[in-house]
This record gives structure tokens, sequence and C-alpha cells, in this order.
């Protein structure tokens, strides 16, 4: 069971969590808060044990355990800001491996566009969501999931996974976890309004594979080059012999 | 006269329109048909033969005592304005992206040309970094154009679907 009151007690955000949904089971927490109209508060999180069909990019499966990790979504719509929205993106991943710095002192890294790594192996992994109607994106969800306490991972992976529990050697408080990212999150999306330079390069200094040669997988194509820097947008650079290309998205891997 | 000496007429007549008291002016002349009106900020359209763009001016709202002194009731102008704007709505990419037809790579396109389509009805989505952006039409009509192949880039603001309002 995940304790309320211990999430609360360290909770210290103005809006984030504060209308927290707390459920045994949802096919997708991402799917649930972005299509449930009747959840209108900005910074809604909706945790749930279980997910029946937990998703990543492409339709990939997202396994974890009940009631061992964290699989959740936030729900943000009020003053999206179009432009900004890819720094919200990588910002999450940003949270994540802060709190995660933060609690227990581990080695975190970010592979873009927003996989966490601790020992090059998949701690998180977050989609978002959105719809827009019009010119206006009218709701986004954030969806995170956390491998906090799984003591293994078995079948196949794209990356291999870990959990905190793998690498910290102790069971850790997921409610505990849960406020950290929560508080670490909302001081991030203030400064993605302020000071976005700056969330773009503390993103940037956990980001191991800029300067490396690197695939890149995206759609049917595969791409070799420098991974050159990310630009304003949060798009990957890549430095090709003849050229420099803005990828928009795909699976980047060491070459 | 070629496109960009009609646009240059068009501008003249607009700066005329704009300065005197006239508040809605019909030309028709040949190939070239277009009406000014400056009571409501609805937006003008043009037409210019050959050219399939269209050119949508915006006038600024002007002062109430010019259309005092018109004459012509406001309302009425704005809605025959309204009735001559296209009937052609835009919808336009909020994001940089890769825009995409369908949810997943082997499912059936959201929708295709003919398609009748609600305000709210989910036309594609504009993949950025892992945010998969669903974006749905705000209007009532029906699909006449997909103006962008699958899976290619999209800039922030290009138009993708061409709808005729109900």
């Amino acid at each position: 069971m995940f304790n309320i009151e211990e999430f609360d007690i360290k909770l210290d955000t103005d809006y984030l969590g504060r209308n927290f949904v707390y459920v045994e089971e949802v096919d997708s927490t991402n799917k649930f808060l972005l299509q449930t109209k009747e959840y209108q508060e900005n910074g809604t999180v909706l945790l749930a044990e279980n997910q029946t069909d937990g998703r990543g990019r492409l339709n990939r499966t997202w396994l974890s355990n009940k009631e061992q990790n964290l699989t959740f979504s936030i729900l943000l719509n009020e003053g999206i800001n179009p432009s900004l929205i890819n720094i919200i993106n990588l910002a999450s991943s940003l949270a994540v491996a802060q709190s995660i710095e933060n609690l227990y002192q581990l080695h975190v890294e970010l592979k873009w566009p927003n996989d966490v790594l601790i020992n090059k192996k998949k701690t998180a992994g977050i989609l978002l969501e959105s719809s827009s109607k019009g010119n206006k994106i009218e709701r986004v969800v954030i969806g995170i999931g956390l491998n906090v306490n799984q003591p293994n991972f078995t079948g196949k992976y794209n990356i291999p996974p870990t959990s905190i529990r793998l690498e910290f050697k102790k069971v850790v408080s997921r409610e505990r976890l849960l406020s950290e990212l929560l508080n670490n999150l909302e001081e991030l999306f203030t400064a993605v309004e302020h000071a976005p330079d700056k969330v773009l390069n503390d993103w940037k200094n956990r980001c191991k594979l800029i300067g490396e040669k690197i695939k890149i997988i995206s759609g049917e194509e595969t791409k070799f080059g420098i991974f050159e820097d990310i630009d304003e947008n949060g798009f990957l650079i890549l430095k090709t012999q003849s050229t420099k290309e803005k990828i928009h998205f795909g699976d980047v891997s060491l070459r | 006269m070629d496109n960009n000496q009609k646009l240059d007429f068009i501008k003249k007549i607009i700066k005329v329109v704009e300065k005197s008291e006239i508040t809605e002016l019909s030309y028709q002349e040949g190939e070239i048909k277009l009406k000014v009106s400056k009571n409501s900020p609805v937006t003008q359209q043009f037409s210019l033969p050959g050219n399939p763009q269209f050119h949508h001016v915006s006038l600024p709202s002007h002062q109430p005592e010019t259309r005092n002194e018109s004459g012509s009731q406001p309302i009425d102008a704005k809605d025959s304005a309204a009735e001559k704007t296209s009937d052609l709505h835009e919808i336009k990419s909020p994001i940089v992206g890769t825009f995409y037809r369908s949810p997943a790579p082997d499912a059936d396109p959201y929708v295709q040309i003919g398609d009748t389509v609600a305000s709210g009805t989910v036309l594609c989505i504009v993949e950025a970094m892992k945010l998969m952006n669903e974006i749905e039409s705000d209007i009532n009509g029906k699909i006449v154009k997909i103006l962008v192949e699958n899976a290619t880039a999209v800039e922030y603001n290009q138009p993708l679907f061409l709808i005729k309002k109900d």
C-alpha cells in the first residue's frame, strides 16, 4: 500500500500533487488522465499500483511490479506555452535525476530525450501525451514509470533495466521519493518559464552522450553521426560528414 | 496585372478605405473580386485567380463614431463579411515535430479526405521527443485536403489539414 500520509507530510508544492488520485489498477495512467475530462485541476497526480496497458513510445509496453515501483501521471492544463513544451519534457527527466541524487546520492545520467539511467541501466522512462485544439495545447500528461523497489527483471528490454533498490542496495520509501520528485518538478517548471537556458544546461550536464559518436534510430531510418548538442528547443543536433541535422525523436545509442 | 501588381492594387484600396469614412467597399473587375469592410475585426478574404493561396488581412478596428456616421449597421456588415469569408478552415500544428496520420504504424489513419469531423475529433499526432500530441479539430466540417505526408517533419504553425466548414 502507498501511505498517503507519509507522502503528504513531505510534499512541499503549491499545485503538483495537491489533487492526488490513488488507484489499484488502471489501463494506462496517461490515457486515463488525458481522457477523463472530469479531472480538471492543474497538477493532478494519478498514481496506479498496476497498469494493465502501461505504454511507452510506439506502443511499447512498460512493465512494472505491483506495489514496488512508481507509475504515475501528472496533468497540466493551465497556461501551457507550446514553445516550451520540449523544455518541460526535459525538465521532467531532470527532476527524476535530481531526486534520486538528493535522496540516495546515486550517480544518474540522462539519455535524450528523457530516459533516466543509473550505471547505464534504465531506471525511469517518461512519455508525454497531450491534446491540442486550434493552436492551443489544452492538456498535457506527463507519464513517469520509475523502478523503485523491484528486486529483479525478467524479459527482454531495449535498454537493460535497473531499480533504485538494486543500485542503492536497500528498499526505499516510495512516498518520500514521490514527494521529493514533485517538489523538484514544480521548482523546475517555474525555472522553465523564467530561465529555460538554465534547465537546458542542467539537463546537458547529465547527458554523457553529447560529443560522442552515436547511432539514432528515427522511424525507419538509422542515422549515424556526432551528437553535437541539443538546440534551444531541446532537439538533438546530429552532425554528419556533410551536414547538421535536427532530430525530433528516436532511440539514441553509442555507435 | 500580375499577382504582385494585384496585391499592390489591393493594398492601395485598403488604404483608401481605411482613411475614408467608407465602411464597406465591394469591387469587381474581370477576374479580380474583392470586398473591404472595416466595421468588424473579421478577417477579409481576397481571392486572386491563378493563385491558390488566400491572403488574409486583418484590419484594425475603428472608432465607433466612424461607424455611426456611416449609416450602415455594424452587425449586418459583420454577418455579410463572415459569409463571404472563406469556408475553408486550416488546422495548424502547435508544435515542431513529426506528423503522423495514425496512432501506430500499423493502424488506420485517424481521418481521410471526405470524412466528416466534429469539433474534438482527433485528426493526427505530432511527435516531438517522446511527446505525442493529438491534434483535435476545432470546428465541425469535412476534410477536403491533407497538406502533409505521413511521417514527415512539420514546423510550428504549419497548416496540416483544410476543413470545409459546415
